[in-house]
């Protein structure tokens, strides 16, 4: 991977990032535990109801029949009372493991094993992508992603147009089950309702975001344009300094980080034009006497006949003639 | 990690709380069942005697009652126990992560936010082909109606017909395709085309290889075709992976201190992101005594003795038409200053 994530880096990073896939499987293991406490509360209360009739029966003499069938009674609603129960704690430890899947994922970003954590980064590229996918509308599109990224999602869980929180819920199988943590997106199926609705303070969703989270795949190329060093050398007009490498330089990333910021540099950094590498005391910058400066590891490597020929204006000059520059 | 482990914890602790009190509640009722059935037996046994209901069955099935009601209510009360540790998993969740990714960009930078979103799109198609996903590629172009030609597609398709050919074992496209294009991967100094053939022999006895074939492929192909090996976009991703936390610090602590002067500066970023080695694309030059990167307008200029500086410093260190330099008092001619080009 080109960039380097130290695990500090990663770390505050997951901070700002990974709150909503964490909160959403909250929210539905919250929702599910009320839930379940409501069905076992009014469960409760009709046993406690048909034991107080028994009760009053028992008080007054009865019949045995009467009670045999009261107590046929109590015996249902007692079955009903520990189905229920049963169902439901299911359902809230389904949310809860849920949960605890997806800290394992987390988790992983900080693997020892460099496979791991490179594959958990395409994750979570893939992740945001489908997010941003999502809040675009392009509901089919980020279906396919999901699933071909092995990030699935239950079906249930992304249902478009139902107005509810659909929080891609993960995989139930594997590992290769990852969920793609987010929000709730009112999403608009293929032939729904209405316009899309940006994910924001429009939908009624609990306690979660406002910020359109889809702000994320938005603000990463964003903050990123910048860093990257987006210079002058990725807006030359003839396209001279473009590099292969550098993204700012790629046609696309061109146009749409031209409006961003640049990066901030307090030293310099040399790179050799000839090579890519880095020039410093191990690769000395050689300056020729058109003014163009390479590594002189590089002038070595070219040189042909004690003469080198600079790269971008085609001048042939003596090795020699090459003078060490001075970078402080 | 210390944020993962920490809401982990919580989760651990609910989950064991439902284990407990699942099997507890399933317990039980069970046994409330159980004892119920008995009972019903017995009762039932009396009716077809057609004896009248006994006091000793009369109190047996008060108490019964009493012993239902309680384990009945226990459970409710048992479960609703169970609310706190919930609770505690989302506010450890709250304490850990941001909730609120505050808004760095400013949306204005962007004069249509269609646009900005159309070429944002054309960026993601763009890294989905290079990533070799291609039905997702041309499902994002119909669902958004984007036009992609096929030139720039074309060395995609190629490319992945290529590595799937690979990834089932089969070196003949790759053979074919660095045939083809022997002179451009030997001006690259590319031993693809050993490799291609060296496995070929060995692959029966080492099977080791193939992994490393499917790589070397991939970044003499992106060598030839002038792509980097990561989509842009994947590396963008990245980057502002790592910028967004420091930036959002910064904004904070810029807000907090009540400095909105530090960063007014719109043209730059108020503080430097460490990306690693690998992202130093151009070469940037600050000059030392500014401390300001150089540009076309203020460019880099090598002094008669080797230190370079930029011709602003320049200019402003000229003292009575001459010049000394700052690091070795060498006296010289500021005309004499050649400007380099990195």
């Amino acid at each position: 991977m080109a960039v380097q994530e130290s695990a500090a880096q990663l770390s505050m990073t997951l901070k700002v990032q990974e709150y909503p896939t964490l909160k959403v499987p909250y929210e539905t293991l919250n929702k599910r535990f009320r839930a379940a406490q409501k069905n076992i509360d009014r469960e409760t209360s009709h046993v406690t109801m048909v034991v107080a009739e028994l009760e009053k029966t028992l008080s007054s003499c009865p019949a045995v029949d009467s009670v045999v069938s009261l107590l046929d009674g109590v015996v249902e609603k007692l079955s009903v009372l520990k189905r229920k129960a049963v169902e439901s704690i299911q359902a809230e430890d389904e949310s809860a493991k849920l949960c605890k899947r997806r800290i394992e994922h987390l988790k992983e970003h900080s693997s020892d094993q460099p496979a791991a954590a490179s594959l958990w980064k395409r994750k979570r590229m893939d992740r945001m992508m489908v997010e941003h996918l999502l809040r675009c509308g392009y509901y089919n599109t980020a279906v396919k992603l999901a699933r071909q990224s092995g990030i699935e999602t239950r079906p249930e869980a992304l249902q478009p147009g139902r107005g509810q929180p659909a929080g891609r819920g993960a995989a139930g199988h594997g590992h290769a089950g990852l969920p793609a943590g987010h929000t709730h997106l009112p999403l608009q199926g293929p032939a729904g309702p209405g316009p899309v609705e940006d994910a924001d303070p429009a939908v009624p969703v609990r306690q979660l975001p406002a910020a359109p989270a889809g702000e994320q795949l938005r603000v990463h190329p964003h903050p990123a344009g910048r860093p990257l060093g987006h210079k002058d050398a990725c807006y030359k007009e003839d396209g001279s300094s473009r590099s292969p490498d550098c993204p700012v330089c790629s046609r696309s990333l061109n146009k749409l980080a031209q409006p961003l910021p640049m990066a901030h540099c307090a030293n310099s950094r040399l790179v050799c034009k000839i090579s890519g590498d880095v020039m410093n005391e191990n690769n000395p910058p050689m300056m020729l006497p058109n003014g163009y400066v390479y590594g002189y590891n590089s002038l070595l490597s070219i040189r042909q006949d004690d003469k080198v020929v600079c790269p971008r204006t085609k001048e042939v000059f003596h090795f020699s003639q090459a003078e060490k520059v001075y970078i402080m | 990690m210390e944020q993962c482990e920490s809401v982990e914890r919580e989760v651990d602790k609910v989950l064991q709380k439902f284990l407990t009190y699942g099997q507890h509640c399933e317990q039980s009722l069970e046994e409330l069942l159980h004892y119920v059935g008995q009972l019903r037996a017995e009762l039932a046994s009396a009716a077809l005697q057609g004896t009248p209901l006994s006091a000793t069955l009369s109190l047996v099935m008060s108490q019964c009652c009493r012993k239902i009601k309680d384990t009945v209510q226990k459970l409710a009360s048992d479960h609703k126990d169970i609310h706190s540790s919930v609770s505690r998993v989302g506010k450890a969740i709250d304490r850990n992560f941001d909730s609120e990714v505050c808004g760095v960009v400013s949306d204005a930078v962007w004069d249509s936010r269609e646009k900005q979103q159309q070429i944002l799109q054309m960026a993601i198609v763009e890294h989905l082909y290079q990533q070799g996903m291609l039905s997702v590629a041309e499902e994002l172009c119909q669902e958004s109606t984007l036009n992609v030609d096929l030139d720039f597609k074309q060395p995609f398709l190629e490319l992945n017909r290529i590595l799937e050919a690979l990834h089932k074992h089969d070196l003949g496209p790759a053979l074919e395709w660095a045939i083809s294009h022997r002179q451009r991967l030997l001006e690259l100094n590319s031993s693809l085309e050993f490799k291609l053939h060296r496995l070929y022999f060995i692959h029966l006895l080492d099977t080791s290889h193939w992994a490393e074939i499917c790589e070397t492929f991939t970044r003499d192909a992106c060598s030839l075709l002038g792509l980097s090996v990561e989509s842009p976009l994947s590396v963008s991703f990245a980057s502002g992976c790592v910028a967004l936390p420091v930036l959002m610090n910064i904004k904070a602590v810029i807000e907090q201190r009540q400095c909105t002067g530090v960063w007014s500066h719109k043209d730059e970023l108020p503080i430097e992101i460490e990306l690693g080695m690998k992202c130093w694309y151009h070469s940037v030059f600050a000059c030392p005594i500014l401390r300001q990167q150089t540009s076309d307008s203020n460019p880099p200029i090598k002094l008669i003795c080797g230190h370079v500086i930029s011709r602003d410093a320049l200019n402003k260190l000229i003292n009575g038409g001459k010049l000394k330099c700052p690091y070795c008092p060498m006296e010289q001619n500021p005309a004499d200053g050649k400007r380099i080009i990195f």
